[in-house]
């Protein structure tokens, strides 16, 4: 990204300061947000997001495999998100894998909870098959298009979506087996589970710049940020995650602040979230009837319009 | 459609897709025969001499263009001139840059071309207004005038063999501050006679360079600064004073809100202008503006989608009735 002169730099800040932001939003405002499923047939489910000028996609493959033996009843889940080279020009060459990490490891913490898997925003008990013997391991990829600010935020509402839109195979039990067996199955090709995400957080970046806490914060806003403080909260309003970036230090009254501010923030963004995802599953077949009317409508009038010559002559 | 990155409902779509039409239609009664694709033989008097341009070439004994573009004459020389190319400077041309580099006796600006622009010491006018020989003292406190990262208007003097240089000789040249600097392609900035615009009812400076750096900023008072040889201690001060301010004090300092608001309102309506791929012009950006405030529409919303639909709409309406009032 350019750098800014000192006159642009406090025209952001000054602007922060009034709530009255470079595209005129105000400081708690996302942009708008568009949310597309089943961009990517191949897998299991996946959505683009994009949040302005930044282009995410997600997609979840699930595939069959063992649990842990130490903890025999829940699946699996992994999330790696890679930086295209073609998102920004300082993500050239292996420039974005710094930031690749760094989002992954965020990711994880938000939606995956701890290492003993507890407060885990996506219920890992449900994608268990057999107890001990088999269970569906997912992979969530997110790749970055294109970069114009708050990234995390994006990832986070795509992998939400993507989940969403996955639909796990239904699998019968053909054959038991004893101790270390493997058990036959039989993977269904036609029957699909949808995942259950009312438990899946959302994300919610706040970024401090000055005294103030904008959300969704542009390339520009985010080089005068002092700190920032990612949040990931469910439908519940329970805190599943937090991450801080960024040099400067906050004080433990701060951060607390940015917990609520980002909660009140959190339940506007999982409505929005929900109704654009619901939309554009239904949209396809909307679309659909919508054309259709427009057709006969179009041969309507112009049926009237002939039957009006014929009248008037 | 033109790869919009809004989320647009199907009635929106279906509106956006006519008034794109419409506007296509008016167009196309303009002169379609001056435009050509690849491969297309360019209508030639071969008794004439004649020379081949940019974007021709012989081929089968016919004049061909390799470009997609409009045919332009020239006295003997014909060529093609394509519509969405990179910025191509002329002399005189207005534009806004970015300074990346303060090199001996001259900065180097970032102007969106595929070379960086010179600006010479001995191009501006000096801060106490004096003319006079730039001394070697001149050249250690350049940085005091023009930093980087810093915003400057200038204009296009020409090429020489060191590249393409700039001169910012009068008073509404100059670095820019306090305000906001917008990319838009380059090719919907057309050369008219005014780049830069002072809107006094909203006490805000506009200016669209032609090489699609738009700035669009608080108003700054261009005294003489002969005149002012008085103020001269006052005005270093406050430059050092910029640095040192506390935040609270710097506040003070803001830009006042009405004037912003103003500024985020004409920013977002050319935002939206650029989105759409329509000519940016003072007149139209100001309709954009009064079209928005009419909606009651907050500014933010000036980039969703219904507003974008209803610009789109809007021109099509104001060229229609532009033709009608023409002919």
């Amino acid at each position: 990204m350019t750098g800014l002169s000192l006159g642009e730099k406090q025209f952001i800040q000054g602007g922060i300061a009034q709530d009255l932001r470079s595209d005129g939003r105000k400081r708690l405002t996302y942009r708008p947000i568009y949310v597309e499923t089943g961009v990517i047939p191949q897998a299991n489910g996946s959505a683009r997001v994009r949040m302005g000028g930044t282009d995410v996609i997600a997609s979840v493959k699930a595939e069959i495999g063992r649990p842990s033996p130490l903890q025999p009843n829940k699946g699996k889940v992994s999330i790696y998100v890679d930086c295209s080279p073609t998102a920004a020009p300082m993500f050239e060459g292996r420039g974005g894998e710094e930031l690749s990490t760094e989002l992954s490891v965020a990711l994880q913490r938000c939606l995956l909870g701890g290492k003993s898997g507890a407060g885990a925003g996506i219920e890992l008990s449900s994608l268990i098959v057999v107890e001990g013997k088999v269970c569906w391991d997912l992979y969530i990829d997110g790749l970055v298009i294109s970069s114009d600010g708050n990234l995390l935020d994006a990832l986070g509402a795509s992998i939400k979506a993507a989940l969403s839109n996955t639909g796990i195979p239904r699998v019968h039990v053909v054959a038991e087996a004893s101790g270390e067996d493997q058990p036959e199955l039989d993977i269904s090709d036609e029957e699909f589970l949808q995942f259950d995400t009312s438990g899946v957080p959302v994300i919610v970046t706040l970024t401090r710049v000055g005294r103030h806490y904008i959300v969704d914060a542009t390339p520009e806003e985010e080089s005068q940020m002092s700190s920032a403080v990612s949040v990931s909260i469910n439908r519940k309003g329970l805190i599943c995650g937090l991450t801080k970036r960024g040099g400067a230090g906050l004080d433990p009254s701060v951060i607390l602040d940015m917990i609520s501010v980002a909660k009140h923030v959190s339940e506007q963004l999982i409505d929005r979230l929900d109704s654009e995802i619901s939309a554009s599953t239904v949209s396809c077949s909307i679309s659909q009837c919508l054309m259709w009317l427009e057709n006969v409508l179009n041969l309507l009038s112009s049926l009237a319009t002939q039957i009006e010559k014929r009248l008037m002559i | 459609m033109r790869g919009l990155q809004l989320p647009l409902t199907q009635t929106q779509k279906v509106r956006l897709q006519r008034a794109l039409e419409k506007l296509e239609a008016l167009l196309s009664k303009a002169n379609s025969n001056a435009s050509v694709t690849v491969a297309d033989t360019i209508p030639v008097n071969y008794d004439d001499a004649f020379l081949k341009g940019h974007g021709t070439t012989e081929h089968n004994g016919e004049v061909v263009a390799t470009v997609c573009g409009v045919v332009e004459r020239v006295n003997k020389l014909i060529y093609v001139r394509t519509l969405r190319a990179r910025y191509k400077p002329e002399v005189g041309d207005i534009i806004v840059g970015r300074v990346i580099e303060v090199a001996p006796k001259r900065w180097r600006l970032d102007i969106n071309y595929s070379q960086d622009a010179v600006l010479m010491l001995s191009s501006i006018n000096m801060p106490d207004g004096i003319q006079r020989r730039r001394t070697a003292e001149d050249e250690l406190n350049m940085r005091s005038i023009f930093e980087e990262n810093d915003v400057l208007c200038a204009e296009v003097r020409g090429f020489q063999h060191d590249g393409l240089h700039l001169q910012a000789r009068s008073q509404k040249y100059g670095k820019l501050q306090r305000g906001q600097l917008l990319s838009i392609p380059p090719y919907i900035v057309k050369r008219q006679k005014q780049h830069w615009h002072y809107l006094e009812e909203y006490g805000i400076d506009l200016i669209l360079g032609c090489n699609g750096f738009v700035w669009v900023g608080e108003h700054v008072e261009t005294k003489d600064e002969m005149l002012v040889d008085q103020d001269k201690p006052e005005s270093q001060t406050s430059k050092t004073n910029d640095y040192s301010m506390s935040l609270e004090s710097r506040e003070h300092t803001y830009t006042p809100l009405e004037t912003r608001q103003n500024i985020c309102r004409i920013a977002n309506a050319i935002r939206v202008l650029s989105m759409l791929g329509f000519i940016v012009t003072i007149e139209v950006v100001m309709e954009v503006v009064n079209l928005g405030v009419s909606q009651n529409m907050d500014t933010h919303e000036m980039l969703g989608s219904e507003f974008c639909v209803l610009v789109a709409e809007r021109e099509a309406e104001r060229r229609s009735q532009k033709r009608t009032r023409g002919n």
